[in-house]
């Protein structure tokens, strides 16, 4: 195939974004995420968009890390970890972050996506099997698809088909069972402990990604480990410090010996250039924190969260049940879910749609996180808002049973 | 139980909206099934009656009932 013909032939399907005028993708931002407010193109909404769970993204304590962090190490250490992107922060990070999960030690990655990712390819082997949650994150699934080792999904937080795709293992190597803690569409969370005693029980390795549950599950914010009350995971733990801890990057904790392994043999982390230090900054601003502030921060964020369920309800649309603050709407089709999407725009109000390839085509949705910055004044705007267009011209959403 | 009734249960046991599914629903376009629940299925299939299934075969079938025949057809004639 000739150059230009390759080009010609990439091409994206906005279908749904020139049917309805509008595209919820790639918006200008021009501000911050603060107190729950997000300027698209000089137009301020209220953010249902972003995953500052916490709102911790613009607090003057978390920019002073930063800017501490940039001026004593400046911009980038220009180099990898293993060279010379390794800082005292860094190390730092990492300590506070194994203790702060409750596991033995903890190595952080350029970006959530990539810990996920690379993690699969340094640890699990041909003779292998990875078992994951239907609805597992895209990065859990292409690193677990790159290893190319046995793959076989297992139904939705379903413990009893899980159980059976175990039974039939055994004549694998090695057994993962991969899942989210709160999956970031539906707001279900993993039954982590069965599902590590089903792990235990058959010899498997179970692996979690809490990137929606680190800052935001547990009665101290610790995640999915605190909140499943399970004090010895003998697994892999993974997650995003780019939602509830308000920065970037990623990590993955569990035994000292898989760390150190990674920290060697894992070429995702090996041969990327390391976080910058005024990240590291920005995260280690927000754990201390979440230490000292989460009881009034997380009791925000749930305030939002039984205000958008209570005032959604009954009003028609059809709210996929949720145990995190996450609040989906299901709607008919990409057109439509883009339709109300642009609906709420108009109302001030920013949401992130879902549609193929995201999700399939009977699970267009678009999503609303209220975080703890959004006001209570802000939140009754948004109510309001849903009123109106449920009255006046709900674009297609699915009807409540 | 019949072979039949032991297909659909293994492809009720396989998708997310399992109380949907009935001989003659659309498995893709009513159900909204997706590509791994179609390996799932597919997988449960191979374990169930010691076959090994092609997975372009799948891709002409819709129903339930589509896979009973495919699989009578193709797969465990002896059944």
């Amino acid at each position: 195939m000739r150059p230009e013909d390759f080009f010609a032939q990439l091409t994206v399907d906005k279908s749904a974004g020139e049917k309805t005028g509008f595209n919820p993708y790639y918006h200008t931002v021009l501000s911050g995420t603060e107190n729950g407010v997000i300027s698209f193109e000089r137009e301020n909404l209220i953010d249902l968009a972003s995953n500052n769970y916490l709102g911790l993204a613009c607090d003057p304590r978390v920019k002073e890390g930063i800017e501490r962090a940039a001026r004593t190490y400046g911009a980038s250490l220009c180099g990898t970890p293993i060279a010379t992107g390794y800082t005292g922060e860094m190390a730092r990070l990492e300590k506070t972050l194994a203790r702060f999960v409750g596991l033995e030690a903890a190595l952080v990655f350029p970006s959530g996506y990539q810990a996920n990712a690379a993690l699969f390819s340094a640890i699990a082997q041909k003779q292998d099997l990875i078992l994951v949650d239907h609805y597992a994150h895209a990065s859990l699934i292409h690193g677990a698809k790159s290893t190319g080792c046995k793959f076989r999904p297992f139904l939705h937080n379903n413990m009893g088909h899980l159980e059976r795709q175990l039974q039939r293992a055994s004549s694998h190597r090695q057994v993962f069972v991969v899942t989210e803690s709160v999956f970031s569409i539906e707001g279900s969370i993993a039954p982590i402990k069965e599902l590590a005693e089903l792990c235990d029980h058959y010899n498997a390795l179970p692996v979690v990604d809490d990137s929606h549950g680190i800052g935001v599950l547990g009665t101290r914010g610790h995640g999915i480990l605190e909140h499943a009350d399970l004090e010895h995971f003998e697994g892999i733990y993974t997650a995003s410090l780019g939602k509830a801890l308000a920065n970037a990057g990623g990590m993955v904790a569990g035994p000292a010996n898989l760390i150190e392994y990674l920290r060697y043999y894992c070429p995702g982390l090996v041969y990327s250039t390391a976080l910058p230090p005024s990240t590291i900054g920005g995260v280690l601003a927000v754990l201390d924190i979440i230490e000292k502030e989460f009881h009034t921060l997380s009791g925000r964020m749930w305030r939002n969260k039984a205000m958008l369920v209570d005032g959604l309800c009954g009003s028609g649309f059809e709210i996929v049940d949720s145990e995190a603050p996450i609040t989906s709407i299901r709607c008919e089709s990409a057109e439509q879910t883009v339709a109300l999407s642009k609906l709420l725009f108009q109302n001030g109000i920013a949401s992130t749609p879902f549609i193929p390839p995201s999700v399939p085509s009977h699970a267009c949705t678009v999503r609303l996180i209220a975080g703890a910055g959004v006001s209570e004044e802000d939140m009754k705007r948004v109510l309001e808002v849903f009123q109106r267009i449920a009255v006046q011209e709900r674009p297609g959403t699915k009807k409540s049973p | 139980m019949n072979l039949q009734d032991k297909i659909l249960g293994i492809i009720k046991e396989n998708v997310e909206k399992s109380d949907a599914v009935d001989l003659e629903s659309d498995l893709r376009n009513e159900i909204g099934i997706d590509s791994f629940e179609v390996t799932m299925i597919i997988d449960a299939l191979e374990v169930e009656f010691g076959i090994t299934i092609d997975e372009t075969d799948f891709q002409k079938v819709s129903t339930a009932s589509d896979i009973v025949a495919l699989l009578k057809q193709q797969y465990i004639r002896d059944h």
